[in-house]
């Protein structure tokens, strides 16, 4: 064919560039920086209302959740692209690869929140259910909860189905990360049979995937309200995986694209076919968001409704607009443009921005669940620890990401959409 | 207006769109404006060669999407206000997050009956006639395997034998006279 004189060939060097040693310095500055802020607003917060290493563990739990989402979301994305197929996939490979990759240190944040387990959780902290509702520390709802729901929400079960999940998620990212290294040097022959096995390998860890998130999302966020259940919890998470990780995603790779060899395999139609896809889960996010939300106030039953009470009354209804602007409108809209979609720049900010805009809404979800904010949106030394740990604990995982993404080559070679990528834009047919 | 006769424009015929593609980028920066691209499936770099222009048809999309959620969002709100007011379940009667999933379906609706008829429209559809029919390997490829490129005779550079000759110079698979 013609079109293959001018296709274009794979660099040599396939290694991370420099800039990865330059953003994880960078990120390194970032949270050592935001650490110690932290800790002076623990003190400060501390000194003012005896809440300041409470609101410290709760950002904690907030960076948690989201480095979870990256890493785990990153082995979900990585599942589903072996499976789905595509250019696109070829593309992100490395970078979500290195993302699974992640996930001793998501495991070591997971650990503060075990030990500190009292601190967060009211069911944990409540052992004798009669005397706290007598001393009026619970109210009747919760001590209804606390004791009915006591067989799941306890100590020892909290942390034997986190271990498992752990265990399983590590399973795959280890099976993942070690074959995609064995099939680049296998030769091209076996490319089917890799096909194969990493498709028998993914499909089943998929639904393994969904169900042991969701699993993870009622025990570390929906539990810190014994009271409430909501059944799409656990979808919900999910879709915010798919919205954050797209997100990272597209900035990992726009920021890799100014050197080789992203240069290279980069085109303008992978770039916005990830626009697009994000562009899905952004529209997915707040169909699913809304439809909790249409069903429980149109049901307004008394054990469902007081959740969102807690999260719309006492100022809370700010925050609640803001997050559907910040977390829908605006990606929704700046996305919608096609020309946006394929300028890089602006691209990336509005990906940053989505990354952001996720930490908000989980700010609106994780902070209501306490006694002292519920209903009671109020400026303290200790809220502000939600813009000071996460960012922390963002910028160290970020660090440790650069770290695995400089171990392996960023292309897999043993695959035929290597070629294709390498065509020009028009031969897509 | 008189029937329009004599020559539309030479067809050239190419067999990869690549070659269109080069072949309408330097046509285009030859100083050609009056040409066309068509090929059997979308090609974006052959749009750009020519020199994609932007259209009306996404303010129309969001025209239409607008009034699709005005139009919703006002009935219900007039239906369940004004025109017959009842007591559910003691929700007051201007309850919008109810109102916001039928008002979103209208925007979609809206959205793309406009998006769809807008580009008809735009594009002067349905035309009951073109002359590039009138070429035989046109009416045979275009919508399979084939790529053509077409410079036309209302542009002022535009002389049969000359433009004959210069399509030539891209070693098209054929390059055809097409009447009106």
């Amino acid at each position: 064919m013609a079109h293959e004189t001018h296709a274009k060939t794979l660099p040599a060097q396939l290694g991370a560039p420099a800039i990865v040693d330059v953003l994880k310095m960078r990120a390194l500055v970032i949270a050592a920086i935001f650490s110690v802020i932290a800790l002076i607003l623990a003190l400060l917060g501390q000194a003012q209302d005896h809440l300041g290493w409470d609101h410290l563990l709760r950002a904690w739990l907030l960076g948690l959740v989201l480095t979870f989402g990256f890493a785990v979301g990153g082995l979900a994305l990585l599942m589903v692209q072996y499976c789905s197929g595509g250019k696109w996939g070829l593309l992100l490979r490395r970078p979500l690869e290195a993302m699974s990759r992640t996930l001793p240190l998501v495991f070591g944040y997971w650990v503060v929140v075990a030990i500190f387990m009292k601190r967060l959780y009211l069911w944990a902290a409540v052992t004798d259910v009669k005397a706290a509702l007598a001393s009026g520390w619970t109210n009747e709802a919760q001590a209804h909860a606390i004791e009915f729901k006591r067989p799941m929400l306890n100590p020892l079960s909290f942390t034997c189905v986190s271990l498992l999940c752990f265990a399983i998620w590590g399973f795959y990212a280890w099976r993942l990360n070690t074959l995609g290294l064995k099939r680049d040097k296998d030769s091209a022959d076996t490319t089917p049979f890799w096909i194969k096995k990493f498709e028998n390998i993914s499909g089943p860890g998929i639904p393994v995937y969904a169900l042991t998130m969701t699993a993870a999302a009622i025990y570390w966020v929906m539990s810190l309200d014994p009271t409430w259940y909501s059944s799409v919890y656990g979808l919900l998470f999910l879709v915010g995986q798919g919205y954050q990780v797209l997100a990272l995603s597209i900035i990992v790779v726009l920021m890799l694209s100014n050197d080789e060899p992203y240069r290279t395999i980069l085109r303008q139609t992978e770039q916005h076919d990830l626009g697009k896809f994000t562009f899905a889960f952004v529209m997915l996010n707040i169909y699913l968001a809304f439809g909790q939300f249409l069903i429980i106030w149109s049901g307004n039953l008394p054990e469902e409704i007081p959740w969102y009470l807690d999260r719309i009354r006492g100022h809370w209804g700010i925050i609640i607009t803001l997050d559907f602007i910040f977390h829908w409108l605006i990606p929704f809209t700046l996305l919608l443009s096609r020309d946006l979609k394929r300028n890089k720049k602006r691209l990336i900010w509005v990906c940053r921005w989505m990354i952001f805009a996720k930490a908000f809404d989980l700010f609106w979800l994780i902070e209501p669940n306490f006694k002292d904010a519920a209903r009671n949106l109020h400026f303290s030394w200790g809220i502000l620890e939600y813009a000071a740990m996460p960012v922390a604990m963002v910028a160290f995982w970020a660090a440790y990401f650069c770290m695995q993404l400089k171990t392996r080559p960023l292309v897999q070679t043993n695959d035929p959409h290597v070629a294709e990528i390498l065509e020009p834009e028009h031969v897509q047919a | 207006m008189p029937a329009r006769e004599g020559t539309y424009g030479l067809l050239a015929e190419f067999d990869t769109p690549s070659d269109l593609v080069r072949a309408a980028q330097q046509a285009r920066l030859d100083g050609w404006r009056r040409l066309d691209c068509y090929t059997p499936y979308p090609v974006e770099e052959a749009a750009e060669a020519i020199g994609f222009h932007r259209n009306k048809v996404p303010l129309l999309t969001l025209v239409g999407g607008l009034m699709g959620l005005a139009a919703m969002f006002g009935m219900e709100t007039w239906v369940s206000v004004l025109a017959y007011p009842l007591n559910i379940a003691g929700r007051p009667t201007y309850s919008w997050p109810a109102f916001l999933i039928p008002a979103y379906e209208w925007t979609i609706l809206f959205a793309g009956l406009s998006a769809a008829f807008g580009m008809f429209a735009l594009n002067g559809l349905p035309a009951l006639y073109h002359p590039l029919f009138n070429a035989p390997n046109f009416r045979n490829g275009a919508t399979t395997d084939k790529f053509f490129l077409c410079l036309e005779a209302l542009d002022p550079k535009f002389d049969l034998v000359e433009t004959r000759a210069y399509l030539t110079t891209f070693a098209p698979v054929s390059v055809v006279e097409v009447e009106y």
